[in-house]
């Protein structure tokens, strides 16, 4: 038998997404609408396997090339970085990192070396470097907008998709850093040895995003 | 207080039997190869000097360096790959040599990964350097070793991968952009990305020579990538450095090499450090490459002797993951005597292992105890020393009890 072509899936916000892509390209995913508590799903009819990881799982696995292809928001792309292909942006899952602090605080004044909370420690760090400026990173791995209320921090780098969450905490977004949104990610080995299983796959997905802008 | 005495650091391990076997096959199939096509070795030291490495910072972060000092305080690294120190020897030692010289390594670097992201910081490798020519000639030796290497380790199952970096460049060089914009454009065509790489070509509207980068990550696949490359640009250089690849691609096709060649122009990892034709290697199921190389004319000339040069490094350890599991290394023979005729016993294991058998001596007192680990060692042999030699197989002293 062939090897099947591994896709490994974020589970949670992506996956209802990408299951709802997938279906409309044409692919059978009653077996991951009906999952169970499996892990490793059979795509009906094709040499498919789909795979549900955790968003930086997702990350690793492709790029230690156990999986083929993944499907992953740019925001853990950004804060774990790994040596794979990203070549489509999927258009969902849509969000913007940014700089949050509570309302009515000018972030830039007086010369104490602020703090600053987040789950993405990488981009945070990244951010202020860019902006040549010391600053004390707390990683904080659950609702990040405690840290500036409970007077942890001064203030936060997190995703922010409405800033409702922001608002009823009392929080408003500084700066916004980028956008970020789910990426289509390939193993770099997996391109080239299976190009001919794996191109017209990212084709149909490019001419299904093609089709979308369009409507 | 001692709390790391029992393990290894992140990103090592301890090789055990089979595993060192695998490797030793690996390494000693490339050697071989090396030294019948005239490469000899040279072993560098383990670690160099941070300023061997400081003009590479590009291609070696300092952050991904292990560094400690010497006793005078200077700054040393645990050299993060071979080719450089080799370039350091070449331009201090070797520039009275006839040219071409043709040298060959193999060696652990040491590069800090990230934690826990599966990947090895310390990395064995093997390769070539061939150094002083700058002809198709060297490049199609380099090319070709690089395959008879791969197909010595695992048959067909291996494909080479070809880029001239002068394509990108020629493209590159044709942008009328900011040093910064150029190197976001190769980043995102290093990635594939194809979303941002168009992004960020936007603004260049329909110049040839942004359309054609905004399809270089595409242009990666078999002899066809060379029409479509043809096409999209051939000014500033471009159509020289496609001529030179596909007449590379043609010898190799004469080799018989054709299903195993692909081309990939889009492979930009390291296009400051390159300055001609890089290819990589992968096998069927290693999720990496296993061989990377390319022609670096521009590395010596740093070191003070500008000399032309190109190699490839194999990485042994996922390359030995491909080399079959290796035969138990099991010894025929148990060897066991009592005390008053040890050195016939000694004497008696000479004369088997001259015969190529493997055959391991007893430290035991008695025969039982003897008997008992040949089972658990899986010997199934036991040689019994005394004034004659009296030959037991030892499945056969199963439920016999004590003797």
């Amino acid at each position: 038998m062939i090897k099947p072509i591994r896709i490994a899936l974020t589970k949670g916000r992506l996956e209802k997404d990408t299951v709802e892509m997938f279906e409309r390209l044409g692919y059978d995913c009653t077996a991951v609408r009906e999952k169970g508590r499996r892990l490793i799903l059979p795509v009906a009819g094709t040499n498919l396997e789909i795979v549900l990881a955790k968003a930086a799982d997702v990350a690793t696995y492709v790029d230690n090339g156990v999986c083929d292809i993944g499907v992953v928001g740019k925001d853990t792309i950004m804060e774990m970085g790994g040596t794979f292909y990203e070549v489509a942006d999927l258009g969902f899952g849509k969000c913007r990192f940014a700089l949050a602090l509570p309302q009515g605080v000018d972030f830039y004044e007086g010369y104490h070396t602020r703090r600053i909370a987040s789950k993405y420690v990488n981009v945070a760090r990244g951010f202020f470097e860019r902006k040549n400026m010391d600053v004390s990173i707390v990683k904080i791995e659950g609702s990040v907008e405690l840290a500036p209320i409970l007077g942890l921090s001064d203030a936060i780098v997190d995703i922010v998709e409405t800033g409702t969450t922001l608002r009823e905490n009392g929080l408003v977004v500084a700066e916004y850093i980028c956008d970020v949104s789910a990426r289509l990610i390939v193993n770099i080995a997996s391109l080239k040895l299976r190009k001919a299983e794996i191109e017209p796959l990212i084709a149909r997905i490019e001419d299904y995003l093609a089709g979308e802008e369009t409507e | 207080m001692k709390h790391y005495d029992k393990v290894t650091p992140d990103g090592t391990r301890d090789l055990l039997f089979d595993e060192c076997v695998s490797r030793e096959e690996v390494v000693s199939r490339l050697t071989a190869m090396f030294r019948s096509r005239g490469y000899r070795q040279v072993i560098t030291p383990a670690i160099e000097f941070y300023d061997v490495f400081g003009s590479s910072a590009a291609h070696f972060p300092q952050e991904n360096m292990y560094k400690l000092s010497d006793t005078r305080g200077r700054l040393m690294v645990v050299r993060p790959d071979c080719t450089i120190p080799i370039a350091r020897l070449v331009a201090t030692r070797l520039t009275g040599m006839p040219m071409p010289l043709r040298l060959y390594y193999c060696e652990n670097v040491y590069r800090v990964e990230h934690t826990m992201r599966g990947k090895p910081s310390e990395i064995y490798q093997a390769g070539v350097e061939l150094i002083g020519s700058n002809s198709l000639r060297s490049d199609l030796e380099i090319v070709e070793l690089a395959a008879s290497g791969l197909s010595d380790i695992n048959g067909e199952s291996f494909r080479i991968e070809l880029c001239h970096i002068g394509y990108f460049k020629a493209l590159i060089d044709s942008l009328d952009a900011g040093a910064d914009t150029k190197e976001a454009i190769r980043q995102c065509i290093e990635q594939k990305n194809y979303p941002a790489l168009s992004d960020l070509l936007a603004p260049f509207g329909d110049s040839r020579a942004a359309a054609a980068l905004g399809y270089l990550p595409r242009l990666f696949g078999g002899e066809e990538v060379f029409g479509k490359a043809y096409e999209l640009f051939s000014e500033n250089g471009a159509l020289e450095c496609l001529d030179y690849l596909h007449g590379l691609y043609e010898d190799l096709r004469q080799l018989g090499l054709e299903d195993r060649v692909i081309i990939d122009l889009g492979l930009v990892n390291q296009a400051e450090y390159y300055t001609g034709l890089i290819f990589r290697g992968y096998f069927d199921g290693i999720g990496e490459p296993v061989l990377s190389g390319g022609r670096y004319d521009n590395l010596l000339g740093e070191f003070g002797a500008p000399l032309s040069a190109t190699g490839f490094a194999v990485n042994i350890d996922p390359a030995a993951q491909v080399v079959g599991e290796p035969a138990p290394q099991t010894p025929d023979i148990l060897v066991f005597s009592d005390e008053r005729h040890l050195p016939e016993a000694v004497n008696y294991i000479k004369s088997l292992t001259e015969n190529g058998l493997v055959a391991e001596n007893c430290v035991y007192d008695d025969f039982d105890a003897a008997a008992d680990y040949a089972r658990r060692r899986g010997i199934r042999q036991l040689h019994v020393v005394d004034d004659a030699i009296e030959a037991v197989d030892v499945e056969t002293l199963r439920g016999e009890g004590a003797r």
